[in-house]
């Protein structure tokens, strides 16, 4: 059994976006249905070099307006999902209970609207002259704090953390520290939609990371985190939004408790992944829950797809002896989402907790290592007690989140 | 060369700026008297609004030669000013 904490902190409340829509009823629908959204990428500033295939990826739907007319004008589209997302989870929690000055907001993710700066940087190279005013402030990440802070009654404090593509499992990490420190009796900690233009797609392009163009033609085919045929990550836009709060502090929804969290460096650079570095937060974040790996049940991992990561993972998996777990990747359904990924599929645990059933894994035909209990093509029914949730990000960060399920945790 | 632009065709572009930057003034009547600080336009709107209008009329100042009218008109006839001199 779980080590029981004094106070334990626990997830009250989620708001979730991505390619499947917005909220958490579509989510779930296509989550488990395992929907295909996969498609070239049409957003404007995403262009693919002229003479090579367009990029794949996911795309989500506008938005739904929380902001009034005058403020969505002047926020990015990554300020308009996340105030998107934060609505839902607030009003799913009922943040309202609590005083504004003991709510907290740490978002996750840098560098989040760089499709709208580059477009910005294009109009503008011309007539500088006549440069927008508000783009002196609404170039910082730190637009999301105010955005957000402006639209609900957060005032204990609100800030930006950054972890490549573990930014929204930094930000879970940092919302936990925050209230376990008595700074805020609530957090939010949400993961960014991190909005790619052009410059970054091709790059990764470049890196090798992104799926390459083999199956250009059958975009539904080429996501497959785990599978011998994988070829790097697809890019999906994505956010989402976690209320995390004191077990006291009075909030009457629960989906799950943060049973342990560790974010780790391990001394790389570039985007290479670490084995150790990996194997090291899961025992960390195991040994803060009272736990061994023999008693988690449920593995989600990172998962992208790129050759590598892919294989340093199971690695990481072999060396844990998680094959009596169940194993499945949230990334073959919803793409990358980078800042976002953590944090959405944090919520991807939480509601598969709830359900009692795991998603499928989309493409995971030939699994690169069949000794694991792998979700394939159906979801399967399956009850989660303690859950191991991996982020990893370029430049050497490693995360690790066990969760529980609120039976689990007392 | 198109015609040149007088003080009150000045004064529609920056209404309409401003109707354009501050959605809830959409349907009040604003002319040359309001001033856009009491309309409720806050002061980076008004820097918006402003350098839209200067880009609209082919004027590139700085914006610290706007400073010091009073309303509407009395920034269309400085516009208006400028342009000419």
């Amino acid at each position: 059994m779980p080590r029981k904490a004094a106070d334990p902190i626990r997830f009250a409340g989620i708001g979730v976006a991505s390619g499947l829509g917005h909220g958490r009823a579509a989510f779930r629908e296509g989550l488990f249905a395992g929907r295909n959204v996969f498609s070239k990428l049409t957003r404007e500033g995403r262009e693919a070099p002229e003479g090579e295939e367009p990029f794949l990826g996911v795309e989500m739907p506008e938005p739904p307006q929380v902001l009034p007319p005058r403020i969505a004008r002047t926020a990015t589209l990554t300020g308009r999902v996340a105030a998107s997302v934060l609505a839902e989870a607030w009003e799913d929690a009922g943040l309202d209970a609590i005083a504004p000055e003991r709510i907290g907001l740490v978002v996750g993710g840098s560098n989040l609207a760089a499709r709208e700066q580059a477009l910005a940087l294009a109009a503008y190279a011309e007539r500088r002259a006549f440069v927008p005013p508000r783009h002196g402030h609404m170039f910082l990440d730190t637009d999301l704090c105010g955005l957000c802070t402006a639209a609900f009654p957060i005032r204990g404090f609100a800030m930006t953390v950054g972890g490549a593509s573990a930014s929204g499992a930094v930000a879970v990490v940092e919302a936990r520290n925050a209230i376990r420190s008595g700074r805020v009796d609530a957090c939010i900690a949400l993961g960014a939609m991190q909005d790619l233009g052009a410059h970054d797609l091709q790059a990764l392009r470049a890196l090798g990371a992104m799926g390459s163009a083999r199956f250009s033609e059958a975009p539904e085919k080429a996501c497959r985190p785990m599978d011998a045929d994988h070829d790097g990550f697809l890019y999906g836009e994505a956010a989402a939004a976690l209320v995390l709060c004191r077990e006291s502090v009075g909030l009457s929804k629960t989906y799950g408790t943060l049973l342990g969290a560790a974010s780790i460096a391990d001394g790389t650079r570039g985007p290479e992944p670490n084995h150790e570095g990996q194997v090291r937060a899961a025992r960390m974040a195991l040994a803060e829950a009272g736990l061994t790996a023999a008693d988690i049940d449920t593995v989600n991992g990172h998962a992208t797809g790129t050759p590598s990561g892919d294989d340093t993972e199971l690695e990481t998996y072999r060396a844990l002896k998680l094959h009596h777990a169940r194993i499945n990747a949230t990334k073959s359904i919803l793409g990358h989402g980078l800042a976002a990924a953590g944090a959405i599929e944090a919520a991807t645990v939480l509601i598969q907790m709830a359900e009692g059933r795991l998603h499928p894994t989309r493409n995971l035909e030939t699994p690169l290592d069949p000794s694991f209990r792998w979700v394939g093509a159906a979801p399967v029914d399956h009850e989660i007690r303690h859950a191991l949730k991996f982020s990893f990000g370029f430049s050497g960060v490693n995360t690790a989140l066990v969760l529980g399920a609120p039976e689990a945790s007392g | 060369m198109a015609h040149p632009l007088d003080s009150d065709q000045i004064v529609d572009i920056i209404i309409g700026e401003i109707r354009e930057t501050v959605p809830e003034l959409a349907d009040r009547p604003i002319g040359r008297a309001d001033s856009m600080a009491d309309l409720g336009v806050d002061s980076i709107e008004r820097s918006e609004i402003i350098l839209a209008t200067l880009e609209a009329v082919g004027l590139k100042i700085p914006m610290v030669q706007l400073h010091g009218p009073r309303n509407i008109g009395e920034l269309a006839d400085l516009i208006d000013a400028k342009k000419s001199g």
